[in-house]
């Protein structure tokens, strides 16, 4: 139940075996159904979610009821409307689920007792805080100056299986492109492979 | 008090975001009576029992009351445990006892909801001293969760009919968490109660005690299961 978080932390920290056991308890481990919402836009974020097994994703509906991708959590990511976890105000985001999934939620009083309890996993948020900003200013920087090709590949680095696992109309909205524009970058990029 | 009635209706028309509830032993009369009325509440239910059959005639008559009712069945408490936000163990008292540490580690974090009365078999009294009641030794056995005590005071035929010579019947509430309460609350108030929050999970032993004594008034007096209590005030 805790396997792809321990594993993860270790990537970062280390973990004496009682830090672990007194970790868990801190964590509302949830199992998921596909086409399930975790969050929908207007509630408050409660949690933050750890993905064990399966996908969610975080998107925006316009007011034209497009829906707009923000972010893809297989297992091993952390998802959550950070602003509304933090602030308490009402989320602009929903969190549905792409596959069947396990994931693992922490409240903001059970993430500062947390802490207080486990001083060494400060370090790990601080890492996992520190990713985020670098994956969020690339991705502005991504928007911004890199075109259709680079994008797709850029996803590809960071999730290396998601054409695979997502719909391509859902992985295009992630990149902000059409899904014919994705289409024929996928084309080419086999076709130059 | 009718100001906790808006409070509470607000609260609940607030969450977009669909709550799960598992009803562990859901084919028992009172696993039945609460589904039945839940489902008419924005909940996603999972009814668990042994019996597909049972089940199946459960989910079915969930949704002719009411089509739109978002009610599945499954088998294992475990599995319905962890994917529930609200656990409501609807079995009777030695049962929870065994199940409670089966579920334990899904159950973490989460509202667990104590239904049982620990009533001898000739309903004559408790099973258990003074010192302690039915709640606090689930407590103790789930204590990363979130117990509480309640619909323990309520009939399974009072279900869908909460009214008694005009008056619907309250509902006590007992436990450890202050937004637990609160969101148990908000749940006794959709299925038709009126909800009153008593104090931490101590008050089970008055809460159970309650009942012990209303099964015995009702045997005394045929009330033939249609009774409870109500707590008259200005």
């Amino acid at each position: 139940m805790f396997e792809v978080l321990f594993e993860h932390i270790d990537k970062k920290i280390t973990l004496t075996k009682e830090e672990e056991n007194k970790l868990t308890p801190f964590f509302i481990p949830k199992k998921y159904r596909k086409r399930q919402y975790v969050l929908q836009q207007g509630d408050i974020c409660k949690y933050i979610a750890f993905v064990e097994k399966g996908m969610l994703r975080s998107f925006q509906v316009d007011d034209k009821g497009n829906e707009h991708v923000i972010q893809f959590a297989p297992e091993g990511w952390w998802i959550a409307d950070n602003y509304s976890f933090l602030t308490g105000s009402p989320s602009s985001y929903d969190i549905d689920v792409l596959e069947d999934a396990e994931v693992l939620l922490i409240t903001q009083t059970a993430l500062e007792e947390m802490l207080q309890a486990i001083p060494v996993m400060e370090r790990y948020m601080r890492i996992l805080m520190q990713n985020s900003l670098i994956s969020m200013q690339n991705r502005i920087a991504c928007t911004l100056g890199s075109n259709a090709e680079e994008r797709y590949q850029g996803v590809l680095k960071a999730l290396p299986n998601i054409a695979q696992r997502v719909p391509q109309h859902m992985l295009a909205s992630f990149l902000g492109i059409t899904p014919e524009t994705l289409s024929r970058v996928r084309r080419q990029l086999l076709k130059n492979s | 008090m009718g100001a906790t009635f808006v409070v509470l209706n607000q609260r609940s028309n607030m969450m977009k975001t669909k709550q799960t509830i598992a009803i562990i032993g859901a084919t028992g009369s009172m696993g039945t009576a609460i589904a039945k009325c839940l489902a008419q509440a924005s909940y996603r239910l999972l009814l668990m029992g042994s019996d597909e059959n049972k089940l199946q005639n459960l989910q079915d008559n969930i949704k002719q009351l009411n089509a739109a009712a978002d009610a599945d069945w499954l088998l294992c408490p475990i599995d319905a445990s962890w994917e529930a936000d609200i656990i409501i163990l609807a079995v009777p008292y030695i049962a929870e006892k065994e199940l409670a540490p089966k579920i334990a580690a899904v159950a973490t974090g989460k509202i667990v909801i104590s239904i049982s009365n620990p009533i001898t078999a000739d309903f004559t009294g408790s099973l258990l001293p003074d010192h302690t009641s039915a709640g606090e030794e689930l407590q103790q056995l789930l204590p990363h969760s979130k117990i509480i005590k309640t619909f323990n005071t309520t009939f399974a035929a009072n279900f869908g009919q909460p009214v008694f010579a005009g008056n619907t019947a309250d509902c006590f509430l007992a436990g450890n968490s202050d937004e637990a309460l609160q969101q148990t609350a908000v749940l006794v108030e959709a299925v038709g109660f009126k909800p009153i929050i008593t104090g931490d999970i101590k008050k089970s032993r008055t809460l159970e005690n309650m009942q012990i004594l209303l099964m015995q008034l009702g045997i005394k007096n045929h009330y033939n299961w249609r009774a409870g209590w109500k707590i008259l005030h200005d």
